[in-house]
């Protein structure tokens, strides 16, 4: 088996450890896609798990590097995944995650959502809300909201596949038409330990730079999602915790004291 | 005082300038007096002030099926106060304590106020 190679650069993965997705659009061969019209709704372990999709989707080049980037090699392949299918105008999903939102800031499960037709806004989309992969929520407890500010509808052109962080908020959104919904779910996981070994141009790690703070999170949330940010991006570097500290790296760099009192002149 | 009713007030004081009220008036009234359940909107704003900024939003009518929506990008109110001016009436506030302080950990959107409406 060839190696995989990665694909994401640092600023790609910064970006996916704030947004807790990414949209790999249209990169799914119409000729596969159109194999998909017949999978019947449920679990699908067997058509997942057959030689054409692992070929076609779960090892094609440009989703399996973006999975290699966030999981490292040598990463763990599913096996089987689920098809959900929605046919009939449907008021849609509540707002819930499949996972323990806000878990652990480790990077260790990706859950991705394949597209083989299009999906429009009244097709019954997928519903997601970026960055809520880092909330700690009782999923049940989510369930009453509506509207969310800063709530993203994946519109998507056949062949779409959507990277997630296990954990993050979404739902199936309202369906008005009757045009067959198709998205297919399953997820990879990680058997490496740590290390930043996506594209990189120079080896000494650079700080987290952090992404604007989501419309829907207060000041305070906003900061102690950077806190977290900083933790994640530290762990996927494999930056140990005695490492990160020696460099203060829990915190952002302007926050630091780093000048002793006793060596500063005033003139 | 039920929105509603405070409506059908006005167009029959307008109306009475101009001619009678009917039997169909005097009708409408009793169905608006009948006991219609309230509708219920989540405002879930930005913090404990209801002067807040609002990021999520919901209506619940009892009496209407669940059926497909529009999404909606913007809220019905700017704040949970201007509700509160066209008639809504706070049911329950967002409860401090409730809202447990984690250091690093965020967890649910924003504070809920629920609100009820006789419309």
């Amino acid at each position: 088996m060839a190696d995989i190679l990665p694909t994401l650069t640092d600023d790609a993965v910064m970006d996916f450890i704030a947004s807790g997705y990414i949209r790999l659009d249209g990169v799914i061969s119409d000729a596969f896609n159109r194999k998909c019209t017949n999978v019947p709704p449920g679990p699908a372990k067997e058509f997942v798990g057959s030689p054409d999709f692992l070929r076609e989707v779960l090892l094609h080049p440009t989703v399996a590097g973006a999975v290699r980037s966030l999981l490292g090699h040598n990463f763990l392949v599913p096996t089987g995944g689920h098809h959900h299918l929605f046919n009939a105008p449907y008021a849609g999903q509540d707002w819930h995650s499949d996972g323990i939102s806000g878990a652990g800031y480790e990077i260790k499960e990706l859950q991705c959502y394949y597209y083989p037709s299009a999906v429009g806004i009244e097709d019954g989309p997928t519903i997601i809300l970026p960055g809520s992969h880092c909330r700690s929520v009782n999923r049940d407890a989510i369930a009453h909201y509506g509207d969310l500010l800063g709530q993203l509808a994946l519109l998507v052109i056949p062949g779409s596949v959507v990277l997630t962080r296990y954990g993050i908020w979404h739902k199936a959104g309202p369906k008005f038409t009757s045009t067959p919904r198709s998205m297919i779910k399953f997820s990879y996981h990680r058997k490496s330990p740590p290390k930043r070994d996506w594209l990189i141009e120079s080896e000494t790690i650079p700080e987290y730079v952090d992404r604007p703070g989501y419309t829907y999170a207060s000041g305070v949330e906003s900061y102690r999602d950077l806190r977290r940010r900083i933790r994640t991006w530290n762990w996927l570097c494999g930056l140990t915790e005695a490492e990160s500290m020696v460099f203060d790296r829990w915190r952002p760099s302007y926050e630091t004291g780093v000048q002793p009192v006793e060596e500063i002149t005033i003139h | 005082m039920k929105t509603s009713i405070q409506e059908w007030l006005k167009a029959s004081r307008e109306k009475l300038l101009t001619a009678a009220l009917t039997g169909d008036d005097l009708d409408r009234l009793e169905e608006l007096l009948a006991d219609r359940p309230p509708t219920i909107l989540y405002l879930t704003a930005r913090s404990t002030n209801p002067r807040s900024g609002i990021v999520g939003w919901v209506v619940y009518d009892p009496l209407t099926p669940k059926e497909p929506m529009p999404l909606s990008s913007s809220s019905p109110y700017a704040c949970v106060l201007d509700a509160v001016a066209d008639g809504w009436q706070i049911v329950q506030y967002p409860i401090p304590k409730l809202y447990e302080y984690k250091d690093l950990e965020n967890d649910y959107i924003g504070f809920d106020f629920i609100l009820e409406k006789h419309i």
